[in-house]
């Protein structure tokens, strides 16, 4: 479909993956940045978390992070499924790509709202809540670009599959891999190391 | 090495379009328009800093306090003309040039994203409005860099102002980085590998990959300095568990690659002007490209170079020598430079004095850096006026002077009409003389042991701060002296013509102004865009007269019999 483009359609279709690739490199950047912060905070501490903090609880979030890989692969079949010409069965996996990440948001958002965040957790529970919440601004946005997408597709508009439409979908999904990137990388500096 | 000699097949003389002062002040997507939004607000804020500056020499004639009420009001004025200069002037202003020239000199007809653009550019000016409202409010008192606890706990709301306000342009930053990596990754024309591109499109590049690495940083510690002010929490206050280096680290880790997105598209300037106004081949094209892109790699592991008295000591060491190291790439491209210049036939027009004057005082710059970075040295001049006057020769010296050569270089393919030059020469000597005194001496009164950042300071200091500030005078009505001549070149200015300096690269293959597309077809590149002296180049710039007509040669030692001879350095 894409070799019946336009040269210029052709060209603009590649500065945009081109331009939401290096913004991906770009802006992961500042997860990077608050996983360091979160180690330099910790290194003024003797126990992480500190002695006398209750640990965060690794289930749920779990749950949670399995939920978002799924999420990322129903948006990836979502994906191709309309590049086939599939509005249907891309509809169907959107939205379970959307189910899963507002299971996502809620199961953290209840962690963000439990934590021990008080006295001797004070660092402890804002570095948390501020990463989440950092994180959770890019899930909310870029989950309700999502939603957008599959308004777009009830009413029809990919149905004539032209790449330069579809091409929504697509940043859709890139960045909805971005978020869980992103999360993954939270993950391990949150719950693991 | 180039065979084609017909740089637009097809192509007939076409009218520029001439940009109207209406269109200063309207949304446009047009990359030419944006460029000139950029340097117009740049040149602004230039002159809201150069007026502070001026502001702090006059209260340094004396020991005592003069000009401002108390030393509050002091730190006010150097951490606003620090900010505005860094954030405002010197990054702005080579963005501007960078969303001017790319596209020409990639022979596109605009940028990838041309309204992504334009929306990076209209966050600046409320940003630095926003900055500006600070002092309404009580204006930031902490210094560019704004380490806590002077940011936290001892700033009044302007803080909080200024880090929203860099926040903004942080992220103009970045939107603008995505468009020039996009737009050199994608839109070179046919002919044009990466190796053909001319050095000031590889030093863009290379600022923009510096860009969108670290700039996200600076985000970060944003974040955090604001959720401190306004939310209550204590990142950086040690007595609640925060750390104070916290800070110093991440910021750190923006602001020196910062040094290099305020200097590396300087140096793309200086490799065009050096080669077209010494009508020779670029010295070592390759290294002067490749280096660009050590700079931006290794510009990463130097930042804690600015913490050697508050690192560990095991730590130290490693950042000496990586800021050591940081040293080499840029040696690459002065020899280089001057490789360039060796045995050409170089003519003194105002860019090219602009251009040595740069080479001098970067040099100057850039050696104090190395000193800067042997820990034993630093330890003795921390936060002192030799760090100062350091600072100012690699962004005066360097990214400055730099701005200026690019003026006047670029200046008759932007508006269509030569800039005069004798003020130009006017223009380079009282900015070199001034430049010079007013921070060379503070070498010597940093090693002497004046601190920096003081409104009050010990009498014996005195003499060589008077010849600081009569100086500092002498080149604020230099700057006053490139704004007269923009004035009157607009006004009455020879026409330039296509190609004024007989340059090779791309944006050079069209009218003065350019039309609105740039160019009619698909501009042909010449293979080598700094083959000045070969048969081939000859007959590439013979043809673009034909298809222009001839240009005038502005500068009166050179006239265009001579420029036009083919000296070994010849065209």
């Amino acid at each position: 479909m894409e070799q019946s483009l336009s040269r210029a359609d052709q060209i603009a279709l590649n500065n945009r993956r081109t331009g939401v690739t290096i913004f991906q490199i770009s802006w992961i950047m500042v997860f990077v940045c608050l996983s360091l912060v979160n180690f330099q905070i910790r290194s003024n501490f003797a126990a992480w978390p500190p002695v006398g903090v209750v640990a965060l609880d690794r289930v749920l979030p779990t749950i949670a992070t399995a939920a978002l890989l799924v999420s990322g692969i129903a948006a990836r079949g979502g994906r191709r499924a309309v590049n086939a010409g599939q509005v249907t069965a891309f509809l169907f996996q959107w939205r379970i790509a959307l189910l899963l990440g507002v299971i996502f948001t809620l199961i953290m958002g209840f962690q963000w709202l439990t934590v021990d965040g008080g006295g001797l957790g004070a660092q402890y529970g804002t570095i948390f809540r501020v990463m989440v919440a950092y994180h959770a601004v890019h899930a909310l946005i870029i989950g309700w670009m999502m939603w957008g997408v599959q308004r777009s597709a009830v009413r029809g508009e990919y149905d004539d599959g032209n790449p330069m439409r579809t091409w929504l979908i697509e940043a859709c999904a890139r960045l909805w891999y971005f978020v869980i990137v992103a999360w993954i990388l939270f993950y391990v500096v949150l719950y693991i190391v | 090495m180039a065979s084609i000699t017909v740089p637009m097949p097809g192509a007939r003389p076409q009218t520029g379009t001439r940009i109207r002062v209406a269109d200063i002040f309207r949304w446009s997507v047009d990359h030419k328009i944006i460029g000139i939004q950029y340097m117009l607000t740049a040149g602004f804020f230039f002159l809201i800093g150069g007026a502070l500056a001026m502001g702090i020499r006059w209260e340094l004639l004396t020991p005592n306090l003069d000009v401002v009420a108390d030393g509050q009001q002091y730190n006010q004025l150097f951490s606003i003309h620090g900010t505005v200069m860094i954030f405002l002037w010197i990054i702005p202003m080579l963005a501007g040039f960078g969303n001017y020239l790319v596209p020409l000199m990639l022979g596109a007809k605009d940028m990838a994203f041309p309204w992504l653009n334009a929306f990076a550019f209209w966050l600046i000016p409320p940003a630095g409005i926003l900055m500006l409202l600070g002092w309404f409010v009580g204006q930031t008192e902490a210094g560019w860099t704004s380490y806590p606890p002077l940011s936290t706990l001892y700033s009044l709301d302007g803080q909080t102002l200024w880090a929203l306000s860099l926040h903004i342009l942080g992220l103009s930053s970045i939107l603008g980085a995505i468009n020039f990596i996009v737009t050199v990754k994608n839109m070179r024309p046919q002919g044009m590998g990466y190796f053909q591109m001319p050095l000031f499109v590889w030093a863009v590049l290379a600022t923009s990959i510096i860009i969108v690495m670290a700039t996200p940083f600076l985000a970060g510690a944003l974040t955090l300095l604001i959720l401190d002010r306004v939310a209550g929490t204590a990142f950086f206050n040690p007595a609640q568990g925060g750390d104070v280096l916290l800070w110093q680290n991440v910021f750190w880790f923006y602001s020196h690659p910062a040094v290099y997105i305020m200097v590396l598209p300087a140096f793309g300037v200086i490799s065009e002007v050096l080669s077209v106004h010494s009508r020779k081949p670029i010295f070592g094209y390759r290294a002067i490209a490749l280096s660009s892109m050590a700079i931006a790699l290794v510009g990463f592991t130097v930042w804690a170079h600015h913490m050697f008295t508050s690192l560990t000591p095991e730590l130290r060491i490693p950042f000496m020598i990586t800021s050591m190291i940081i040293a080499v790439p840029t040696g690459i491209k002065v020899f280089s430079w001057l490789g360039t210049i060796f045995m050409g036939k170089i003519h003194f027009t105002s860019a090219m004095l602009f251009a040595l004057g740069f080479l001098s005082m970067f040099v100057i710059g850039g050696i104090s850096g190395v000193m800067l970075a042997a820990v034993p040295f630093d330890i003795h001049v921390h936060d002192t006026y030799f760090v100062v006057s350091h600072l100012h020769f690699v962004l005066f010296g360097g990214s400055v002077f730099g701005i200026y050569a690019g003026v006047y270089h670029w200046f008759p393919k932007i508006t269509g009409r030569m800039m005069d030059e004798r003020l130009g020469r006017i223009h380079f000597v009282l900015t070199y003389i001034g430049f010079f005194f007013t921070f060379f001496p503070q070498h010597i009164l940093g090693m002497a042991g004046m601190p920096r950042r003081v409104s009050v300071y010990a009498p014996e200091f005195q003499g060589l701060n008077v010849v600081v500030s009569l100086a500092a005078f002498v080149l604020g009505i230099s700057t006053l002296l490139i704004i007269w001549n923009v004035i009157v070149s607009l006004r009455s200015g020879k026409k330039a013509g296509a190609n004024p300096w007989r340059a090779l690269t791309l944006e050079w293959a069209t009218t003065s102004p350019p039309p609105a597309t740039n160019f009619v077809g698909d501009p042909v590149p010449y293979a080598d865009p700094y083959g000045y002296g070969t048969t081939g180049s000859k007959a590439y710039l013979d043809a673009l007269e034909r298809s222009y007509g001839e240009s005038e040669y502005p500068s009166p030692d050179a006239p265009k019999t001579l420029q036009k001879v083919g000296a070994p350095a010849g065209d």
